[in-house]
């Protein structure tokens, strides 16, 4: 159990039970039972008691962020565990764990409390079948209406057939509305729009040109991300598909996001030579990874023939070169290896290095060029200044996290508050933007890009630095790793999207008992219907654009 | 007025300075860094049948079939399922996969990307390069197992 | 009155070289001009299209784009050609026929009617009747009728709303278009184009030995800028394209249109963009005028400007959204085109 003490503040602010007795003290007899999960204390509660104990939580302990929902089926009873953390100390945690029996896996929802879960219960119970009571709209959010059984629960069928069509599962009785109110206008808005940023179907009403109702649909990309990993062993064989997650060159960030998590879980060290060079690398995916959200976000607001785009993946395309020469490979990079990376720099190092400088030194101009391009273009201010509006609250519970949550000016970064890998040695700053709308969302982007940058130099510098003798890319890790049974980790890093967490379940086995991956690309799309409720299309689409979604991420 | 006539002056510029970055691709080849992940390479010269790669493969990519003597009677790649982790060619004792710079390969329909050993040694991406050949830099360098626990399967 | 710049018109010079005369001659001299405009102008649509679109598009975005096929990759205008036109003609279903099929015709048609009255230099002018610009404002806003036919006829939601965007961008820009052309009129005194480019060639003052014309771009350098404002609305380009927005409504009116129609709507719009660079030249650059070069030549270059303007536009403007788009039109672009038609109208009678 690691618990710090809480960090000595200005004595106007009350202490925040940080301990796990103190929180048991806090919850009283809600707790039925307690567990100890690796990075946090677990509470074990009723399946009726989840509204009182997680309301408890937020406002009297200042667990403010439900950042995942995991649920699995065990043994004996059907199991949801609320990760839940804090915006202010990410290093605060704490997980509720809520059983329910086997027969009846019903509980109660946590909607009310967090609205984050809305989409993270209706995904519990598409793939694992527990039931919410009190959800607005349980409904499927992965697999297609249709679908039968649960596939992650324990007694699904692989065989039984899943095509059918939709005149068999139509409901006959269903009342057609179409006639009575002519004021509004149905659109589906993807899944083939040029602006739906891969195959997301936005079920959109329409007033006249103004939004009335959101309603994001996903799935059409859920490639059971999840289930793959919980059939591939922990030393090698997971390491390629968190590449597969975040597609768009942020291949790094995930993986660290599964190497942070393995490593926790199976006590590995990570030598200092090779967190520098994941450092370095996780911080050229990131920009890599910017640079296409700022591209596609000025196609969606330009259009199709603007320049920013192609100069956007420019600029990504010399960052994949460096990442091609370290690596091997220009997006799916399977560089990371548990306890430290698969290669060392590439030689002649000199080389390699002049590479990087050159890249870094003409990043400013480049970076000089979309302000003029974008940000100081005053009809881009007009379209994006208060539009798409996401007031910090609202992000907070739908547990937005990334730049969609700095834009918020929600101070949020997990490379600086739960640190890992070198980030804490380094000098950086958090960007964060008061404005809330779509304009300060893209500054947020294009001024991380600026520190990722920083953070780079100072890796180039330590690295180029460093005694020859001491490089040491990897620890000693044994070939098979098989963590002790019932030991549980949720662990996230800041991918370039938001919080990307791994929860990893061990069975004893040499792979996972249950994988989750929160995806922060789910929490953020979540928000758009928040976004977008009465705004024009063409602010939905910029909102949309500004949240930076990859549907392999959202879908897994 | 004058942020939108600046964006207008930026893209002018690169309109007029002629410079290009994409690369007119048959003609030119693009370059691939030495570490660059393409089809694999089989040499049965190397190969001793240890199965370590179909072991360690995600996807069940390699299928290999042993006689009851453990002498090697099949291996078969299926390249079009393959997601060039490149953790076969690090787990091979020998050397003998390795995934070359080529990635260029096509066919009419993934079934036409199942080779057996017999058709991987006449592949149109094998010339040119020496069976025999490992990869530099060479796999001392990147395998970071030490001594300690080794659980070999 | 200055003299007409070219007294002759195309048809009855055409009909003058076939040796024809009386009624016969005017058909056949009319319908040979008609040809041989339109045919001028399908040819630098073409090459507007398949080629300098995309090469323009990749100049500014630092490409090299089509390359692989004959001299300067200029032969992919034959095989987009074939291409395009090979296609099959998807029609979905329910669409509303006659207006379907209709609405394609009348876009690039519209906008070849207009040409009829644009002098293009070098005697290449098929008509000239007094009412000339008041005509060719008439032919191009047809090809509004022609869109919203189309986003009507389709049975489509996203064509339908570009549909109405059309409508509602037309009637928002065209006033503004018209009244600041009438400021030109004010000058000219009269509509018809030989007279407007007549005009133009006078000295406006001579620099330095240099004479120059009085074009109504120096001469009221500010309708100028609106014109061409009010004429990228019009033509539907950045920061207007609004009616087509394809990362909003997919294509606006034309998304269920393939192949042959498809070709149709894409002459239509560069015709259109033509007839607008036309118009502009002809109102404020002194038509076909120009030192050196022959008339058409000059002509050919000021509406390729016109549109190789639109192309930058496009590559670093960002679209606007449909309620600023028509603020823009309502209250600031009617506004000031007003305002300029009355401050000129208050110059000119102040100096007559």
């Amino acid at each position: 159990m690691s618990l710090e003490e809480p960090e000595p503040e200005d004595g106007a602010v009350e202490v925040l039970p940080t301990a796990g007795d103190e929180i048991a003290e806090l919850l009283g007899d809600l707790v039925v039972d307690r567990e100890e999960h690796v990075n946090a204390p677990g509470f074990v509660i009723r399946p009726d008691a989840v509204q009182e104990t997680l309301t408890r939580l937020r406002d009297e302990a200042g667990f403010d962020h439900l950042s995942c929902v995991t649920a699995e089926e065990r043994e004996d009873r059907y199991e949801s565990i609320y990760h839940l953390t804090s915006f202010d100390d990410r290093q605060r945690e704490v997980s509720v764990v809520v059983p329910a029996p086997k027969d009846d896996p019903v509980s109660e929802s946590a909607e009310p409390v967090f609205r984050t879960a809305d989409w993270h219960e209706r995904e519990a119970y598409d793939l694992i079948g527990v039931e919410y009571d009190d959800h607005p709209d349980l409904r499927r959010i992965l697999l297609p209406d249709t679908w039968q059984g649960h596939p992650l629960s324990e007694n699904y069928d692989q065989d039984r057939p899943q095509i059918v069509t939709l005149s068999e599962w139509e409901n006959p009785l269903a009342e057609d509305h179409r006639e009575e109110e002519g004021d509004t206008m149905y659109v589906n808005i993807g899944p083939h729009h040029p602006a739906t940023h891969g195959v997301l179907h936005v079920k959109t009403v329409l007033d006249g040109e103004q939004v009335a109702d959101v309603d994001p649909d996903i799935g059409y990309l859920h490639r059971c991300e999840e289930q793959m990993c919980q059939t591939k062993t922990y030393r090698h064989q997971i390491m390629p598909y968190p590449d597969r997650w975040d597609y768009a060159s942020s291949g790094l960030l995930n993986e660290w996001a599964y190497a942070r998590a393995a490593e926790d879980l199976n006590d590995i060290d990570v030598p200092e030579y090779a967190q520098i060079i994941r450092t370095m690398g996780a911080e050229f995916c990131r920009i890599a990874s910017h640079m296409l959200a700022v591209g596609t976000f000025a196609l969606d607001v330009y259009g199709d023939f603007t320049a920013i785009f192609m100069y956007a993946m420019r600029d990504r395309e010399k960052v994949q070169k460096v990442l091609e020469d370290l690596t091997g490979q220009r997006m799916m990079f399977n560089y990371f290896r548990l306890g430290g990376v698969v290669w060392d720099l590439p030689e002649p190092r000199e080389e390699f290095f002049e590479t990087i400088r050159d890249f870094l030194d003409d990043l400013p101009e480049a970076l000089e060029e979309y302000h003029d391009l974008i940000t100081s273009n005053e009809i881009l201010q007009a379209r994006t200044i208060d539009t798409g509006v996401l007031p910090p609250e609202v992000a907070k519970s739908y547990g937005a996290t990334g730049p969609v949550a700095r834009g918020s000016g929600i101070d949020y970064d997990l490379r600086r508050d739960d640190p890992y890998g070198y980030y804490d040695e380094l000098e950086w700053d958090v960007i964060t933007e008061d404005g809330c709308d779509n304009f300060s969302r893209l500054l947020v982007r294009l001024r991380e890009v600026e520190e990722s940058a920083k953070i780079i130099e100072q890796c180039v510098d330590l690295l180029e630095d460093w005694p020859e003798e001491e490089r040491t890319i990897q620890s000693n890790v044994p070939r098979t790793l098989r963590p002790e049974d019932d030991t549980e980790i949720y662990r996230a890093v800041e991918a370039a999207k938001g919080e990307l967490g791994i929860y990893i379940r061990a069975d004893g086995t040499e792979k996972p008992g249950r994988f989750k991956i929160r995806s922060p690309c789910f929490s953020n799309l979540q928000t758009l219907p928040e976004m977008s409720a009465g705004e024009y299309i063409p602010d939905m689409v910029a909102s949309l654009g500004s949240l930076d979604i990859v549907l392999g991420e959202v879908d897994r | 007025m004058i942020g939108v006539l600046k964006s207008m002056a930026t893209t002018m510029k690169h309109a007029l300075d002629g410079q290009t970055f994409t690369v007119e691709y048959p003609d030119v080849a693009p370059e691939v860094s030495p570490r660059f992940r393409g089809v694999h390479k089989f040499s049965q010269e190397r190969c001793i049948w240890c199965r370590q790669c179909e072991n360690v493969c995600p996807n069940d990519t390699i299928q290999i079939v042993q006689d009851d003597q453990r002498n090697g009677e099949q291996y078969n790649l299926h390249i079009g399922q393959c997601i060039y982790c490149r953790l076969c060619e690090e787990v091979c004792p020998v050397d003998a996969i390795l995934l070359t710079q080529n990635f260029e390969f096509t066919a009419d329909t993934k079934d036409d990307f199942v080779y057996n050993k017999e058709q991987l040694k006449n592949v149109p991406w094998y010339k040119d390069i020496d069976p025999l050949n490992s990869r530099e830099p060479d796999r001392d360098a990147w395998i970071g197992e030490g001594e300690g626990e080794v659980d070999y399967q | 009155m200055v003299p007409l710049q070219s007294q002759v018109l195309l048809p009855e010079r055409i009909a003058g070289l076939l040796g024809l005369s009386g009624t016969v001659g005017q058909i056949v001299g009319g319908l040979l001009g008609a040809f041989l405009i339109a045919n001028l102008l399908l040819v630098q649509t073409a090459i507007a299209g398949p080629w300098a679109k995309r090469k323009i598009t990749a100049a500014f975005t630092d490409r090299i784009a089509v390359n692989r096929i004959g001299p300067f990759g200029l032969l992919t205008i034959v095989t987009d050609a074939v291409r395009l036109l090979s296609k099959e003609l998807i029609i979905p279903e329910d669409v509303d026929r006659p207006s379907y099929d209709l609405g394609p015709l009348l876009v690039p048609f519209s906008a070849l009617l207009g040409f009829a009255v644009i002098p293009m230099g070098n005697g290449i002018h098929l008509a000239d009747p007094e009412t000339g610009l008041v005509f060719a404002f008439a032919a191009s806003s047809i090809a509004s009728l022609g869109i919203v036919m189309m986003g009507y006829g389709s049975n489509n939601k996203y064509s339908l709303l570009g549909g109405l965007r059309a409508i509602a961008s037309n009637i928002a820009y065209e006033i503004p278009l018209v009244v600041t052309a009438a400021s030109v009129v004010v000058f000219t005194g009269t509509l018809q184009m030989s007279e407007v480019v007549a005009q133009q060639a006078e000295p406006l003052l001579t620099v330095a030995g240099v004479t120059i014309p009085q074009w109504f771009a120096f001469v009221n350098p500010f309708a100028f800028v609106l014109f061409v404002i009010a004429n990228l609305a019009e033509v539907g380009r950045n920061p207007f394209d609004v009616p087509e927005a394809p990362t909003e409504i997919v294509a606006g009116f034309q998304t269920e249109y393939s192949s042959v129609y498809f070709v149709l709507i894409y002459l239509g719009e560069f015709i259109h963009i033509f007839l607008g660079g036309a118009l502009a030249a002809t109102l404020f650059l002194g038509g076909p005028a120009g030192p050196i070069l022959p008339g058409f030549i000059w002509f050919t270059i000021k509406i390729w400007a016109f549109y190789l303007f639109t192309q930058w536009a496009r590559s670093a403007i960002p679209r606007l959204r449909v309620d600023q788009f028509l603020d823009v039109g309502w209250k600031g672009m009617l506004v000031l085109s007003f305002a300029n038609l009355a401050l000129t109208a208050i110059i000119v009678g102040v100096i007559a």
